[in-house]
């Protein structure tokens, strides 16, 4: 497991702690959380406008992305004969690093000095900033929030809005620093100019970039083609600018039809930013032909399985059915406690509480699977009803199956569950509890410091009855 | 028509009130309410730590004990959906307990859903003066689909108004254990419930899950907040008291 060197999954709870009293922090999610929100209802309520109902759609569209995993190889093979046949190059790469091998390598064949790019979360996996410029290659990240996490020498927090941990006042500061033009000289929060800020730097980047990285948001199988699912445009640069395009992308992303990516494009904008369709939808096929204006003269895929592949037939195989909205992490109480980064890799959220443990060794994300109160506000709004909830209980299971949880946990639950098969004994643990509880709250209905439970006490006080257990009572009213 | 109370753990040792209040309540039913004798709790911690055989053991234990009634009801979202949709996932592989999970998970009922949808009971209600606001807990809601039957049963209260908070159906951020392994992430949560209950200004916060309830009081005091009463809703629907 490649992956598991850098991440920083094991630290969660430390850092969950350190995000949780970061108050800029907290000021930027607390924003942000509710126009996500409000937006996706919106978007989603808006499907009855089309005469489409919600439930029925993501039953389609699960039904669509079991079906390309159920034969996930024949998918892959039409995909890579109708790529190349449309003049494109597919490669395969077995994990991160090899990812990094393979670009570096088609950089320096063609000499470039500077790659422009257009998000892809998997880059991110397989570190591939830092290999470029450990090859002498400077990558730009050219999506805004990207380019703003790029700056800042941070990683991106969201899958869909890299920088939604950060405010505006953050952002302003870092520009004044980057772009040479002093806060003093600003007007405040003006996202427009700061938008324009961005742009003129980047233009000048997608001007003389030689080769363009990018994801996709699906790879489409009949037509060899890749999708690319925008808003800002850049992706549209990223890939017709510069003479080399690269697109990296996991091997679940692989689509039979056409007519399967349009029914997914109903759900997919609709659930991470409520729009029916994203401004941009760029079909890629092939490279520059005869005649055309722009394209890239070269055109490769590199298709990833760094961990998926293991997924298939697996108890989390529904993982894969992921088509990366958002929207899980966008309804997720821990997640807008916290942020992206406190989950130490590149998935954030209830998707990363279960991808991480997967692709970076079960043993090196412990917490993940726990940090989860169950609420399944992300099971409901998955737009492939993908039952996270359930996926991280599975990862629960199997940490207990191979004895990595900690002894006294392990210990509180055998004996718990030993008291509990004992209703005899079980009543008179319960009755000195209440009564101790009821001592430590001295009268006062409420206990303040508790030391079994210190993370209760913190914050909150433990409201405790009046030390008599309802079985005891219940025996004694039945007593005549 | 026999019924099983079963009054879950927390009720126990936390707030037997709600245990007699819902006994009150199934009781005006007209039923022959029990309570079973060996009850102890249906194994939900154990399945929520990833502990498959210590929660089959607890699961077995329950089932022998309440599958002998016609119904089971539980004032708890959470642990009636521990043994509605949990159970049959639990024996799914076992011939010998999987029909037994099934036909008693049927059997098993979340308290409003019971007194709204099973009996559609008209009980007296009894009189509440003052505005309430409900928490909607989130296995009740997304689990067992338990959104309307509460707030019917409320609206029958004579002088009892509801003023919705804003997302009411929002985590709590209690989620069992997962309020004391990660207690600040926890009260973090809890705070911005606190926010939306501030934001009601009812006199009192109700919902169907002690949990949940526990975890917003003891979050509310530390907070300073000695007037806002939290209420199961069993204690609502059959006027305070104990016993």
């Amino acid at each position: 497991m490649l992956a598991a060197g850098r991440s920083q999954a094991m630290h969660f709870h430390a850092r969950a702690g350190e995000k949780v009293r970061n108050a800029v922090l907290q000021r930027a999610l607390q924003k942000a959380k509710p126009l996500f929100v409000g937006k996706r209802a919106k978007g989603i309520a808006s499907l009855a406008e089309d005469g489409l109902d919600f439930e029925m759609l993501r039953s389609t569209g699960k039904n669509i992305r079991n079906r390309n995993l159920a034969d996930l190889d024949v998918w892959l093979d039409i995909f890579e004969e109708r790529a190349t046949a449309t003049g494109a190059e597919v490669l395969w790469a077995r994990d991160g690093a090899e990812v990094s091998r393979l670009v570096v390598d088609i950089a320096r064949r063609h000499g470039v000095s500077k790659a422009v790019k257009s998000k892809s979360m998997l880059s991110e996996e397989a570190h591939l900033n830092e290999a470029l410029a450990a090859a002498g290659i400077r990558p730009v990240e050219t999506d805004l929030g990207e380019y703003i996490v790029q700056l800042a020498g941070e990683t991106p927090s969201h899958i869909i809005a890299p920088a939604v941990h950060k405010t505006i006042g953050e952002i302003e500061a870092l520009f004044a620093t980057e772009h040479g033009r002093p806060l003093e000289t600003r007007t405040s929060a003006d996202i427009p100019a700061m938008a324009q800020e961005a742009r003129a730097v980047l233009r000048q980047h997608f001007l003389s970039a030689e080769i363009g990285i990018s994801g996709a948001n699906f790879l489409i199988a009949e037509t060899g083609s890749a999708a690319l699912v925008t808003n800002e445009g850049n992706g549209r640069m990223v890939t017709t600018l510069p003479k080399v395009h690269v697109v990296i992308t996991g091997i679940e992303k692989v689509v039979p039809t056409l007519e399967d990516f349009a029914t997914l494009m109903r759900l997919l904008p609709r659930s991470a930013t409520g729009q029916s369709i994203s401004n941009y939808v760029s079909l890629l096929t092939g490279t520059k032909r005869e005649g055309d204006h722009d394209g890239p003269e070269k055109t490769v895929f590199i298709l990833v399985d760094n961990g998926r592949a293991n997924l298939l037939g697996s108890d989390y195989q529904d993982m894969l059915r992921c088509i990366r909205c958002g929207a899980c992490m966008n309804h997720c109480p821990v997640y807008f406690s916290l942020g992206g980064h406190a989950y130490g890799w590149v998935y954030p959220g209830p998707m990363g509480s279960v991808l991480t443990p997967l692709y970076t060794g079960i043993e090196n994300a412990l917490d993940l699977p726990h940090a989860s109160t169950g609420c399944n506000q992300c099971g409901a709004v998955c737009p492939v009803d993908i039952p996270l909830p359930a996926l991280m209980h599975r990862l629960r299971e199997e940490q207990n199956e191979r004895g990595l949880r900690p002894w006294s946990e392990r210990l509180a639950l055998k004996a718990w569950a030993w008291v509990a098969g004992r209703p005899a004994l079980y009543r008179w643990f319960a009755r000195r509890a209440a009564r101790y509880l009821n001592w430590l709250a001295d009268g006062s209905g409420r206990i303040r410091i508790f030391g079994l439970a210190p993370e209760w006490t913190a914050g909150r006080d433990l409201p405790v009855s009046s030390g008599r257990t309802f079985h005891e009572l219940y025996s004694a009213r039945k007593k005549p | 028509m026999r019924l099983a109370l079963y009054v879950t753990c927390l009720v126990d040792l936390m707030r037997p009130s709600v245990g007699f209040a819902a006994l009150r309540l199934l009781e005006a039913t007209g039923a022959e309410v029990v309570v079973p004798e060996g009850q102890t709790c249906c194994g939900q911690p154990a399945w929520s730590a990833g502990n498959r055989p210590l929660a089959v053991a607890l699961a077995k234990k329950a089932m022998a004990e309440l599958e002998a009634y016609d119904a089971v009801v539980i004032p708890s979202g959470s642990c009636a959906d521990q043994i509605r949709n949990v159970y049959p996932q639990l024996f799914a592989d076992d011939p010998h307990w999987a029909g037994r999970a099934r036909v008693l998970a049927e059997r098993t009922h979340e308290l409003t859903s019971f007194l709204a949808d099973v009996m559609k009971s008209d009980f007296a209600a009894p009189d509440f003066a003052g505005s309430v606001t409900y928490h909607d807990a989130c296995k009740g809601l997304r689990g067992l689909g338990i959104k309307h039957q509460p707030r019917e049963l409320l609206l029958k209260v004579r002088g009892l108004s509801l003023k919705e908070m804003p997302d009411c159906e929002e985590c709590c951020g209690f989620g069992g254990a997962f309020s004391v392994k990660f207690g600040e992430v926890s009260t973090q949560i809890v705070d911005r419930k606190c926010d939306a209950i501030a934001a009601a200004g009812a006199d009192a916060v109700v919902g169907g899950d002690l949990g949940c309830l526990i975890n917003i009081e003891g979050r509310m005091r530390r907070r300073g907040n000695e007037t806002t009463r939290v209420l199961h809703i069993a204690e609502v629907l059959a006027g305070g008291g104990e016993g």
